[in-house]
């Protein structure tokens, strides 16, 4: 009896909430607000990505909030698109783990008059309004493969380390490695390897890779914490100069084995460029100065990009070593 | 030999995988590689002879990975600012000990149940470190990797203490008072509370080890590396209370022995390297964890079924 | 009821664990309605609802098990392995979705069964199998899927269940209804759930009192896995996409639910609409921080905080009345932790 009257008590609470209708003020009366969606939370990656849009919101006056899953979860960041269009900010600009299914949630953000638009990795083409792309993942995994290829002379065994078995950029890319080995017929993919994004399995698993492949020349790893973690395994087997290190990350985590001679390249392109550039095309969506059709964006201090279609093209992948890296912090 | 039907069961299980790898992946048995398994696993045996301790207690602490994490990045930090590397083992035990202490107040002082407590600070320390590190690693002095012994050194260093501890928690608890009330307050907390044993200051001492030892692996992880990553611990929890379990340890109290926690990690640590060595594919590798848990598990049921029988 | 008098009656409903978390689940509605300008509208309220549905089905099929003094940690492993052998059946057999959704919840039935067998059949602690199965079917997922494989591309008319509204309610909503009346019903009114309470209050004693309780027992670990496969369904229908590692971490989020919701982890005291408050506390928890602007991990802790509380909460009364029992004369009762506490009558 008095569970069905508590219970009435909490419908007529939620009746009462549900009853605001939706606020409908102009979103030019307010700050603009830019929700930046990372693919994982706890990445550097996106870190510094952050660290560039923040730069870009505190110079243009915009709100910026950045939130995200904190391990790559498809659902999770559905969630966030969805709670962000009742939340009702300006923008969107996501970095997509799962294309289809995020790209539902973003057509509804559209369909509520929000902007949106993707980087890093990119959503269905009519969920979004551009894609500011960093490098195409043939971009990235022709870069890996040629740099590979160039540490080896062209020839030679090699193995990859991944983040985990189900991460879909890595998968893409690997994709494009493989079709690039082909223009390289004598280097040889031993294993395929997942570190579950963890420095200290990466280095556990490219231990076990150099003592099962005696005749390995070059470890290549595509998530970024797996760079210092088989380093590292190269170091501590004495290794290093004979097995080459190689991969996509982040200077800082790299910079002394790129000093020590073990790591010998690092892939990446600017990320906080990357931040800086979406947070600023973001804006100017809303603002109106950017818009479908346009072929070339300004982007203040960054310079002018070039727009192919849909795409902001930041450039191509940027290759870091002994004689450029200590030129960035991040 | 029956006593310890279970601990030698799992080494011959061991046994037989090592015969396989000498037959089909010689290159297994290399020094450094294994040199460096060996010192990689070492933190992961100090927490497993810990959880080993609070799972014959009768309860069970699913945070220790978050543990880990926070006392490795406090540690690391602490190193960074130039604290002494003893200080900052210190503080890493401490810090281990309080955050066990904290499960061990809820769970003995309150008599809560261990795995929704631990559940809660599991989540509550990862996303509060999440919040405050969001995920930048630590980076350490040069001075600090290995203590600043030469490396094979440190990693014999780190073995040894490993196993030095637990040599002495194995004899502690078959010889110290405390030891004996870990295997009793597991098998009937009642029974020792009628004897004379306080179950509720066992079972606190149990998670402050824990946490403690916790403190321990942290910072010997740490001196690995030069640098902290704030995931170091995740799925330490499943790791060792796998080991833990596959060796032996009753989850339902009072039974087991350490030698069955270090021969239940040694058997899961190999599982991967011998995966590579066997050219097996990676995505075999939960499935095979999954089934030798299960195997173990039903080995016990089996035992028990048949000497009720 | 009783004969206690009115005033003693309405403070114990005052203090019952449901009334507690009522009054959480207002508060938190109210604060975030305050706060954040758009969340107490209709979308975001179903949107509420989309979100919880699969991880709110978990813990709905989770509280008879933990009922029975059990708990399976393989739930959301079993989830990722439904949804991928879903896509599978959908993309490579070329069943349609309806086949395919049929031949899931099978598996899924299956993979409860494995639960069950070892757990009744060798006696086996539930915590240990569990732990063993959410390594094993994860690992089938990834290993049939090599990791990488994923089914995308299903028809609008199977995505229209995840994503879409029906006569006005978010499509899942309804069935998200249906199964919890029928556990409600389980396990409150029907004299073969009913008996689930006892069970984990001694299996013996239920077994002497006739209560076939293997059979039981091994009735609510097939029930989740059904459920799990059910689950699995409506998240890929909702994501569109089914992957090897759908579902991960979903087991924590439905043990804290059922937790939250009073029900005792020791089995023998607890409720299914307690279980139903403590969803929508972590839901609303989850979707109002958006709303208030903070971060995910804010998230995390508060839950984090929020199930120590309510755990302590559930514990103090107890604790206290013992405490005030303690005459100076006689000894103190006894307080064992390990058999679990007194438990408040069914109802």
């Amino acid at each position: 009896m008095k569970k069905i009257a508590l219970l009435l008590l909490f419908a007529g609470l939620a009746l009462a909430g549900c009853s605001k209708s939706p606020d409908t003020s102009a979103p030019g009366a307010k700050k603009l607000t830019v929700a930046l969606l990372p693919k994982s939370k706890g990445n550097a990656y996106f870190i510094s990505c952050r660290i560039g849009a923040e730069k870009a919101a505190a110079d243009l006056g915009v709100d910026l909030i950045f939130d995200g899953p904190t391990d790559t979860d498809p659902a999770k960041q559905n969630e966030i698109v969805d709670n962000w269009t009742n939340l009702g900010v300006d923008v969107i600009a996501a970095a997509c783990e799962n294309k289809e299914g995020i790209s539902t949630a973003l057509r509804k953000a559209q369909a509520k008059g929000i902007k949106v638009i993707t980087y890093d990795a990119d959503a269905q083409a009519d969920a979004r309004s551009f894609f500011v792309n960093q490098a195409t993942p043939d971009g990235i995994g022709n870069a890996l493969m040629d740099e590979a290829a160039r540490l080896c002379d062209k020839s030679g065994e090699y193995a990859i380390i991944t983040a985990t078995l189900t991460a879909a950029n890595q998968n893409e890319w690997k994709k494009y490695i493989d079709e690039r080995n082909a223009s390289f017929p004598d280097m040889k993919l031993v294993a395929f390897r997942p570190c579950d994004d963890d420095k200290d399995k990466a280095q556990a698993e490219a231990t076990a890779l150099l003592s099962t492949y005696p005749n390995l020349k070059l470890i290549m790893s595509i998530c970024s914490p797996g760079v210092p973690g088989a380093a590292e395994a190269v170091k501590q087997a004495g290794k290093a100069g004979k097995v080459k290190v190689m991969g996509l990350g982040l200077p800082n985590e790299n910079k002394r084995y790129v000093h020590e001679g073990v790591t010998d390249s690092v892939i990446l392109w600017n990320t906080q460029d990357l931040g800086n550039l979406t947070v600023q095309a973001a804006v100017a969506l809303v603002k109106g100065t950017l818009k479908p059709g346009d072929t070339s964006f300004t982007a203040g201090k960054l310079g002018t990009f070039a727009i192919k279609g849909d795409n902001i093209l930041l450039g191509k992948p940027f290759i870091f070593n002994k004689g450029n890296i200590d030129q960035f912090d991040f | 030999m029956s006593r310890y039907f279970r601990e030698w069961s799992v080494a011959a299980a061991l046994g037989a995988l090592l015969l396989v790898l000498a037959v089909f992946a010689p290159a297994f048995f290399q020094a450094q590689p294994l040199l460096s398994l060996a010192a990689g696993e070492a933190p992961t045996l100090v927490v497993a002879c810990g959880m080993a301790l609070v799972i014959i207690c009768r309860e069970i602490d699913i945070s220790v990975g978050s543990q880990f994490s926070v006392c490795g990045v406090c540690a690391g930090l602490l190193a960074a600012h130039h604290a002494p590397t003893a200080v900052a083992l210190l503080v890493a035990i401490l810090a281990g000990a309080a955050l066990g202490a904290i499960n061990g107040a809820l769970v003995a002082g309150l008599r809560l149940p261990s795995i929704v407590v631990t559940l809660a600070t599991m989540i509550t320390w990862r996303e509060g470190l999440n919040w405050w590190r969001q995920g930048e690693f630590v980076y350490l002095p040069d001075r600090l990797q290995w203590f600043g012994l030469a490396q094979a050194t440190g990693q014999w260093t780190l073995i040894a203490a490993a196993l030095a501890l637990m040599v002495a928690l194995a004899v502690g608890l078959r010889r110290l008072a405390l030891g004996r009330f870990f295997y009793a307050v597991g098998t009937d907390a009642e029974a020792a509370r009628l004897a004379g044993i306080r179950p509720q200051l066992v079972k606190f001492s149990a998670f402050v080890l824990m946490g403690a030892l916790t403190g321990v692996a942290a910072m010997m992880n740490v001196v690995q590396s030069p640098q902290v990553d704030p995931k170091s611990g995740t799925g330490l929890e499943l790791k060792t209370i796998a080991a833990v379990v596959v060796g032996g340890v009753a989850i339902s109290g009072g039974r087991g022995s350490l030698w069955g926690a270090f021969a239940g990690l040694l058997l899961l640590a190999c599982i991967s390297p011998a995966l590579i060595h066997l050219h097996i594919e990676a995505y075999w590798e939960k499935a095979i964890q999954g089934a030798i848990i299960l195997l173990a598990v039903v080995a016990d049921g089996v035992r028990t079924r048949r000497a009720k029988s | 009821m009783s004969s206690a008098p009115a005033s003693h009656r309405w403070r114990a409903a005052l203090f019952r664990h449901e009334t507690l978390l009522l009054a959480l689940l207002a508060t938190e509605w109210c604060y975030f309605n305050a706060v954040g300008a758009h969340f107490g509208t209709l979308d975001n309220t179903y949107d509420i609802v989309r979100h919880s549905v699969e991880f709110g089905l978990l813990a709905l099929v989770m509280t008879p098990v933990i009922l029975t003094g059990g708990i399976d940690l393989s739930v959301g492993s079993l989830l990722g392995l439904s949804a991928i052998l879903f896509g599978k059946l959908w993309r490579d057999a070329g069943l349609s979705p309806a086949a395919a959704a049929a031949c899931t919840l099978g598996i899924g039935a299956l993979g409860g069964g494995l639960n069950a067998t070892l757990i009744t059949e060798l006696r086996l602690p539930p915590l240990i199998v569990t732990l063993g199965t959410y390594s094993l079917f994860r690992g089938l997922a990834e290993a049939i899927t090599h990791g990488s494989d994923t089914f995308t591309n299903f028809p609008p008319s199977f995505l229209f269940l995840g994503q879409e509204r029906w006569l006005g309610l978010p499509a899942q909503a309804p069935i998200f209804i249906v199964v919890a009346l029928g556990v409600w019903l389980l396990v409150h009114r029907m004299t073969f759930g009913r008996c689930f309470r006892t069970i984990g209050f001694s299996p013996e004693g239920a077994r002497y009192a006739g209560i076939p309780v293997k059979r039981r027992v091994g009735l609510v670990y097939v029930l989740a896995g059904t459920v799990s496969a059910l689950a699995a369904i409506i998240y890929t229908a909702r994501l569109g996409q089914a992957r090897a590692d759908a579902g991960t971490g979903y087991e924590l989020y439905a043990i804290t639910a059922v937790v939250l919701g009073g029900t005792s982890i020791f089995g023998g005291v607890g409720s299914v609409h307690g279980t139903l408050l403590g969803i929508a506390a972590i839901a609303v928890l989850d979707n109002g921080l958006v709303h208030a602007r903070q971060p995910r991990e804010a998230a995390g802790v508060l839950t984090g905080v929020l199930l120590l509380i309510a755990l302590t909460g559930s514990v103090a009364p107890k604790l206290w009345a013992a405490r005030r029992r303690r005459p100076a004369a006689s000894p103190p009762p006894p307080a064992s932790a390990v058999s679990p506490p007194l438990a408040t009558p069914p109802t």
